[in-house]
């Protein structure tokens, strides 16, 4: 069954005339790695907004349609109750942080605080969380002396430490440097071995290839495509809409005009397949 | 870069192990005394007897004195020259000159205020030298102080240094477009104006966002809130904020009395 059901999700923000989603049909299986994907404007971060309660209740505007997690429509529950089903991660690591707390023990404490869990057992949770996304060493750092990927850590933690079911990031590592960003990934990576079910809005095509258990091209508000990651990165109906694709992906699309790349081979999305792709031709 | 505005020094002693509360009522109590009492000398003997003996139970005297040297004597010397010239009270001229006539009443007058006012800010710096920020924090809102009240306050303390930075950062980025901000008083109001405009959008979008990673982490849920450090509030603090209350209650009952 379904852990996360969108049926027919159409939304508009406040004193906006067109909505940003439309009739947007989506289905997220328990487990399921999903990543999104879609230029600048087709509405990934109102995407996320809508799975994680925020859209109704954070953003107002018209929302039509139903967001149902674990059976539970997102309109029937208050916010502070849907962000134990599904946590949110976003870009900004810096913004993430509480700025009431002093350290990040006490900084992955404040939502446990928040929901009255009980003292011994919120230690314990923090520590527990710490140590699974390997940041036990920072416990008790200012949260604001740690590096962009440090903190980006300390923010999921956070969310991982209210132990929701459904993990929801918008483009985590967007404004990380390439060893954050392989750090948070090696985080979420371990979070969706251990069967939690993933929604990430990624623009890293080569990492999506080597995570996501299905991807979801977003354009405009509406879904266009769906898949494996290699069915829908190596669609040509991307290329020609603006969607950033890998850059492997376009020198193979560019190299067999000229007969340098196999004929019927599928495209290449990360280095490695450009490489077998590449010496088939060219051994 | 300093992470944080706050005073505190965390340092292993009884004044930092009372609870913020008892330590909020002392100020609050030296502060009310120090204004209200008749005795001329109050406020000073305050000083000497109470907050610098304090100081030193605190282990914070060093950073005391620094704080007060640094904060306090240029205000409370304003404030003396200032009544001390001004006021216009009648008694034993010292001496005139011009506009300036000081008499012995408005030198004495000009003292007790800057005295006064050296007190209370003394107390207050004793009492944020010795307390956590969160540790106050977390204990008012115990006792009842709403959420977002306590939020606001704490926040701020981490968030203006951040805000210090990021101005900075967005002078550097002018200046290496070519934006003059050294120069004649004029020039450098000018500059200000490509400064604020990032400033303050940025921080519009900054506080939506971190509205929304606090809504993430459960901020406005209705369950009843706990707290990773419980701040112990030891049968001494009760003792000690009863003494204090019975004095300033005595205190206030001898001056109503008094007129």
């Amino acid at each position: 069954m379904a852990i996360v059901d969108l049926i027919n999700v159409t939304y508009k923000y406040p004193l906006m005339d067109v909505p940003v989603l439309k009739n947007v049909t989506l289905q997220v299986q328990e487990g399921e790695f999903l990543a999104i994907i879609g230029p600048n404007g087709a509405g990934k971060s109102t995407l996320c907004y809508a799975i994680s309660g925020f859209i109704p209740h954070f953003f107002k505007g018209e929302l039509e349609g139903t967001v149902e997690v674990a059976g539970v429509k997102s309109k029937d529950s208050s916010l502070s109750e849907w962000v134990l089903k599904v946590g949110l991660a976003f870009q900004n690591p810096f913004n993430q942080m509480t700025g009431a707390k002093f350290t990040v023990f006490d900084e992955i404490a404040f939502g446990l605080e928040n929901m009255g869990v009980p003292q011994t057992e919120m230690k314990s949770r923090v520590d527990d969380a710490m140590a699974m996304t390997g940041i036990s060493h920072l416990a008790k750092r200012s949260p604001y002396s740690l590096s962009g990927g440090q903190q980006q850590r300390v923010a999921l933690t956070s969310i991982l430490v209210m132990q929701p079911s459904v993990l929801v990031l918008d483009e985590p590592t967007s404004q990380l440097d390439p060893i954050g960003t392989r750090e948070v990934f090696g985080v979420i990576r371990e979070m969706s071995k251990r069967g939690m079910t993933v929604i990430m809005v990624e623009h890293k095509m080569e990492w999506i290839a080597t995570f996501a258990d299905r991807l979801v091209a977003l354009y405009d508000g509406e879904i266009i495509l769906e898949g494996t990651p290699s069915e829908v990165l190596t669609s040509p109906q991307l290329a020609s809409k603006g969607f950033g694709l890998s850059r492997y992906t376009l020198a193979a699309q560019a190299a067999l005009d000229k007969g340098l790349w196999p004929k019927k081979r599928p495209f290449p999305i990360t280095l490695d397949e450009a490489f077998e792709g590449f010496r088939l031709i060219n051994p | 870069m300093k992470e944080r505005l706050s005073l505190y020094v965390p340092r292993d002693s009884v004044l930092h192990r009372l609870n913020p509360l008892t330590k909020l009522t002392l100020t609050f109590s030296i502060i009310l005394i120090g204004f209200v009492s008749s005795w001329f000398w109050t406020a000073a003997a305050l000083i000497i007897t109470v907050i610098i003996p304090l100081s030193i139970v605190g282990k914070v005297q060093k950073e005391y004195f620094w704080t007060a040297l640094k904060l306090l004597v240029p205000v409370a010397g304003f404030i003396f020259v200032m009544q001390a010239l001004f006021l216009p009270l009648n008694g034993k001229e010292i001496f005139r000159f011009w506009i300036l006539h000081p008499t012995f009443e408005s030198l004495a007058q000009g003292f007790l205020t800057a005295i006064r006012i050296f007190a209370m800010v003394s107390s207050f710096i004793l009492f944020l030298l010795s307390t956590h920020p969160s540790e106050m924090m977390s204990d008012l809102t115990r006792r009842g102080l709403p959420g977002q009240f306590a939020y606001v306050i704490v926040s701020t303390l981490q968030i203006i240094p951040q805000m210090q930075a990021k101005a900075q950062t967005i002078i550097s980025a002018q200046r290496s477009r070519g934006l003059d901000t050294e120069g004649s008083l004029r020039k450098r109001i000018g500059a200000l104006v490509p400064l604020v405009g990032p400033l303050v959008f940025g921080s519009l979008v900054e506080v939506e966002e971190r509205a929304i990673a606090i809504e993430a982490r459960g901020f406005t849920s209705t369950r009843k809130k706990t707290f990773l450090h419980e701040v112990p509030d030891a049968s001494v603090d009760k003792f000690i904020r009863l003494i204090l209350l019975i004095i300033v209650a005595l205190e206030l009952m001898a001056r109503i009395w008094q007129s």
